[in-house]
């Protein structure tokens, strides 16, 4: 129990895989620009992650080292076909503002790198925890930088719209004092610098008491 | 070679099951998809209309970026054209749609389909994109190049030049075409 507790809360802090094994960039950096944004590549990356570990952990017994490759990338690419299909149906609004970042996911390191590293050794349980840990770890990654580049370049917090609401809630002072450079792209590589930053003076600053 | 085969096989088989897979996901999202294309293809008709009322549509052929042209009428008599339009952008083919007076002045235009790229050319897709293109056709030239747009038009296009020319193409095009239908068609 207390092993599968570790599996899964590894990639949320201790092996993040955004500020720690500094694996998906691309999709971080390019898609952290508002809060609704990072969400929906949190989604789909959860979703592709979680499948593509469940599926290669229960052939990892089938599938020989020496095609392991091209068999894991047909999974992967076919998972994130099927995301793009059902988001494009069924929540449009994502699908277009993740725009080519979505058909991406399938070579997002993070996928590949944990199907690789550990999906292809593992039980099956394990990996399903493995997966979700990362998917949370990655989720929080990006979403923490969305929020930061959001808040502070825009003003705003974008969320999904439902009923009356719009999904865009203006904050006071912010909205008025916005710091542009944020929201650009150069604004993600600053917020991603600090926060990777923070993280390895936390690990640093454990590792020595 | 015995080992090559099974090797084959396997690869084969996963790649059936995922094949299966894709088909049952596009059987079920495909028509729900198309649904939801219409239905922006029939806003989009109506935002470009001017308030004209929207006539019948003819197929286009043989025309590098206009592919269809619908009738704007104004009390029963042809004041104006929606042309359809396709262009080449940075991330592949987009397609709009235009709306003309007869004498090819563009009124309003609206992106339908783009692989543009976020943050750059898919600021193509926002609302007032289109406001550099508006009155011209006519009397003045569509803006083709950059440097025949005011400073702040020009800046907000910066970096994504290549979708701004083939905007500017099809729209261009369109006016082309629209004029040479000669008035009311």
């Amino acid at each position: 129990m207390k092993a599968n507790i570790k599996e899964l809360t590894k990639g949320i802090f201790k092996e993040n895989p955004v500020f720690v094994i500094v694996l998906g960039l691309c999709p971080v950096l390019g898609v952290s620009s508002q809060v609704s944004n990072a969400i929906g590549m949190s989604a789909g990356v959860m979703f592709v992650l979680l499948f593509s570990n469940i599926i290669i952990s229960a052939l990892r017994k089938v599938i020989p080292s020496s095609i392991h490759i091209p068999a894991y990338i047909v999974v992967i690419a076919s998972l994130v076909t099927i995301t793009e299909m059902v988001m494009h149906a069924f929540v449009p609004s994502v699908y277009s503002a993740l725009g080519v970042y979505l058909p991406l996911i399938v070579v997002n390191c993070i996928i590949l790198g944990r199907a690789e590293a550990f999906a292809s050794k593992n039980t099956v349980v394990d990996s399903i925890l493995d997966a979700i840990g990362m998917s949370i770890g990655f989720a929080l990654g990006i979403t923490l930088i969305a929020l930061i580049r959001e808040l502070f370049g825009s003003g705003t917090i974008t969320l999904f719209p439902m009923g009356n609401f719009s999904g865009v809630i203006n904050i006071p002072w912010f909205y008025d004092n916005p710091i542009r450079v944020l929201a650009l792209a150069p604004g993600a590589l600053l917020i991603m610098g600090y926060l990777k930053a923070f993280f390895d003076w936390n690990t640093s600053r454990k590792k020595d008491k | 070679m015995t080992k090559n085969i099974k090797y084959g096989l396997i690869l084969l088989s996963i790649c059936a099951v995922c094949a299966f897979a894709l088909a049952m996901t596009n059987s079920i999202t495909a028509p729900v998809i198309q649904m939801q294309d219409e239905m922006n293809q029939k806003m989009a008709l109506e935002a470009v209309s001017n308030g004209w009322t929207i006539g019948t549509r003819t197929e286009v052929t043989g025309q590098d970026h206009v592919t269809y042209t619908i009738d704007l009428l104004d009390k029963d008599s042809v004041a104006g054209y929606i042309v359809g339009l396709t262009s080449s952008g940075y991330g592949g083919q987009m397609t709009l749609v235009a709306s003309y007076t007869d004498a090819g002045e563009m009124l309003f235009a609206q992106l339908l389909t783009h692989s543009e790229t976020p943050g750059l050319g898919k600021k193509a897709e926002q609302e007032g994109y289109m406001d550099k293109f508006k009155g011209s056709g006519s009397d003045k030239p569509v803006p083709t190049s950059k440097t025949m747009l005011s400073d702040a038009d020009a800046q907000a296009v910066s970096g994504s030049s290549v979708t701004f020319t083939a905007v500017a193409k099809a729209i261009a095009a369109g006016s082309e075409y629209v004029k040479s239908l000669g008035g009311a068609r």
